[in-house]
């Protein structure tokens, strides 16, 4: 076996190397039923999720409370695309995008002159003026009665004489799933290396210094909110064509806590540590939703847990279980300086 | 119709300024939107229902009661969730805040269950159903002017606290800053614990009775009229007492107005866009010092 890998990779490349090799012949593994392959594409559309989330807080340090917004956007626009017109999904998911990026723009840049606290809770309105649109335009979305029978995806090549595939069952989602998250984390690193990213962390760091470095500000921060928002579009296209029903409880403001608590548990800004916290979350969220029930608890509670992490990640570790070094040094910074302080004083006694 | 709305408008309203009150208040102390603050409203609603219905204690004695839990309560949120993370970043504090407002909500629907729970019958003043006053085809009921009142009598009581007393000197000074207040010999924390303990009492006090006005109690009433308190505060100018106090009222009844000749399906909807429109256009709000942290980005 070790004749295949090339000597030159390092230990991190292998175990991702590793790792993808296993998700692909993951489906065919005999414990897996139809079940669990649907909870581990649930997975994958929350890392596409997570990291599109990730831009906002993790790299630039502000937070969005209405990611779901953008989701729910995203969602819609596959849905309605394809009850309407019939679109192909390969056509919906650059149109999705594009949209995502679209309100992205038109939230972004007069709200994100703002602070953290005004930024957040801006967004948090904007998602839930989402979704009592959604709920109420029942011309354009059928309203609480929700969007059924939305078609799957296909892969149609009867133009150039070939044949028609239509996804059915959850094997092909899988694939498709694990293709696009691919495609995310590889756009995440290139962002994150680039001239962009960069100056992302820049802000994340320090704005002043940032600005002083001729970084402008409000379009760096547009840019960033754009790009997650499509992203954010991009997983909604995704779940529309999935599941194939869509109502607008799917996107309260649950959601956005949700991806927010991974991309906090796994650590803000880590690629890999966002993907994890995804894992993790949706893995406790299926397992509660069964053990719930047994306890006669509601399963809503499962909430109850993820608020009780939010709060103790904050107090223990707040850069998250995969910490930045930036990240890690900021929320210690606070701590720091009043240590500082005290031993200053003591000094001067 | 008119003024039927106005009725209803402003018992809202009073209702929302209460909340407002509570966000500014702990606003201006600690610089933290205290999403938690609409989950102490929803609380102080379910003492209230419990304290009848277990204790079997009449309306009038579990309302002072449950206010002083919900007092007890804030207090409790800012020693254990928020003091901790005083020199952290905002991020930091925030996100506390959303997470203890999600634990409360589930903690909530865990103890008392997820149904919306009515009064028990016969347990509010008989009287609260009557029509006190009416004029021009507008009934006023007892209840309304209870509500009228009880706000009154709190904003008013508020204001004197702030203004006349040691403590609510102290409070201000630990909201221009919290550094020099420490060096003038303030216990900042103490301040602060004052400062949710108010902010709590009027919080529980707001949830009783809008519990009482639509005799309907569940564990996610907390939410919405947190945020639109949240949007009142913010309409006032974050950090005003008077501001937070006009904007509830303000936003109360444009609500009304919204939902009566507008649309009612946006009623919700109609809370945010105020708040978003004054965050984009008049972040300072109606009554607020412009802050230097609004500014600070560009």
């Amino acid at each position: 076996m070790g004749k295949f890998v090339p000597a030159n990779l390092t230990v991190g490349a292998k175990i991702r190397i590793g790792l993808l090799m296993f998700a692909l012949v993951l489906p065919f593994f005999p414990f897996v039923t139809d079940y669990l392959l649907h909870i581990i594409i649930l997975i994958y559309l929350y890392m596409i999720l997570a990291l599109g989330l990730n831009i906002v807080p993790g790299f630039n340090g502000l937070l969005d409370l209405g990611y779901v917004g953008f989701y729910g956007i995203g969602a819609y626009t596959s849905g309605l695309l394809t009850y309407h017109f019939g679109l192909s999904y390969w056509v919906i998911i650059p149109l999705a995008f594009i949209n995502g990026a679209i309100w992205g723009i038109l939230l972004g840049a007069p709200t994100l002159r703002l602070t953290g606290d005004y930024f957040a809770i801006v967004t948090f309105g904007f998602s839930e003026l989402v979704v009592l649109f959604l709920t109420n335009e029942i011309w354009l979305t059928r309203g609480p009665l929700g969007l059924p029978g939305i078609d799957v995806v296909s892969i149609d090549l009867t133009l150039f004489g070939g044949p028609k595939w239509e996804f059915v069952g959850e094997l092909p989602y899988y694939y498709l799933a694990i293709a696009m998250v691919l495609v995310t984390v590889f756009v995440m690193h290139r962002i994150q290396d680039s001239r962009l990213g960069r100056a992302w962390f820049a802000i994340r760091d320090d704005e002043v210094a940032a600005v002083s470095c001729g970084i402008n500000l409000l379009a760096y921060k547009v840019i960033a909110f754009a790009i997650s928002a499509a992203f954010g579009a991009v997983g909604g296209s995704f779940f529309a064509r999935w599941v194939t029903f869509l109502s607008p409880d799917m996107f309260k403001f649950w959601e956005s806590f949700l991806i927010l608590c991974m991309i906090v548990l796994g650590g803000l800004g880590n690629i890999w540590g966002v993907m994890i916290g995804a894992v993790i979350l949706v893995s406790m969220s299926e397992i509660l939703r069964e053990v719930l029930p047994v306890l006669g608890l509601p399963v809503e509670v499962r909430f109850l847990a993820f608020g009780l992490i939010m709060v103790l990640m904050m107090r223990y570790r707040p850069a998250g279980m995969m910490p930045i070094a930036a990240v890690a040094a900021q929320m210690r910074a606070g701590r720091k300086k009043r240590r500082r302080t005290k031993a200053t004083v003591g000094m001067q006694k | 119709m008119f003024l039927q709305q106005l009725v209803n408008g402003l018992t809202i309203g009073g209702i929302y300024a209460m909340i407002a009150v509570g966000y500014t208040m702990i606003y201006g102390v600690i610089q933290l939107i205290n999403f938690a603050h609409g989950e102490i409203y929803m609380l102080g609603a379910f003492f209230a229902i419990t304290f009848i219905s277990v204790l079997g204690l009449p309306f009038y004695a579990a309302f002072p009661l449950a206010m002083a839990c919900c007092a007890v309560c804030g207090v409790l949120l800012d020693v254990i969730a928020y003091r901790p993370l005083r020199k952290s970043p905002r991020l930091a504090a925030l996100i506390t805040a959303i997470g203890m407002s999600i634990f409360l909500q589930n903690l909530a629907m865990v103890i008392w269950g997820s149904r919306p729970k009515p009064f028990p019958h016969g347990t509010l003043p008989v009287y609260f159903e009557k029509t006190a006053v009416s004029f021009g085809g507008v009934n006023l009921s007892w209840f309304h002017i209870f509500i009228y009142c009880l706000t009154i009598v709190m904003m008013v009581g508020l204001n004197l606290i702030i203004k006349k007393t040691r403590w609510g000197k102290a409070m201000r000074a630990v909201a221009q800053n919290k550094t020099m207040a420490a060096l003038a010999g303030i216990n900042v924390n103490r301040v602060i614990s004052y400062t949710f303990l108010l902010a709590g009492a009027l919080g529980g006090a707001a949830g009783i009775m809008t519990g009482a006005f639509y005799n309907k109690i569940e564990p996610t009433m907390g939410y919405i009229a947190g945020v639109k308190a949240f949007a009142a505060a913010v309409l006032g100018g974050i950090g005003s007492v008077p501001g937070a106090m006009l904007g509830g009222v303000v936003l109360g009844v444009a609500e009304a107005f919204g939902a009566g000749y507008l649309s009612s399906l946006y009623r919700d909807g109609i809370s945010y866009a105020v708040m978003i429109a004054v965050i984009i256009l008049i972040p300072a709000g109606l009554f607020g010092r412009v802050l230097k942290e609004t500014k600070k980005s560009m």
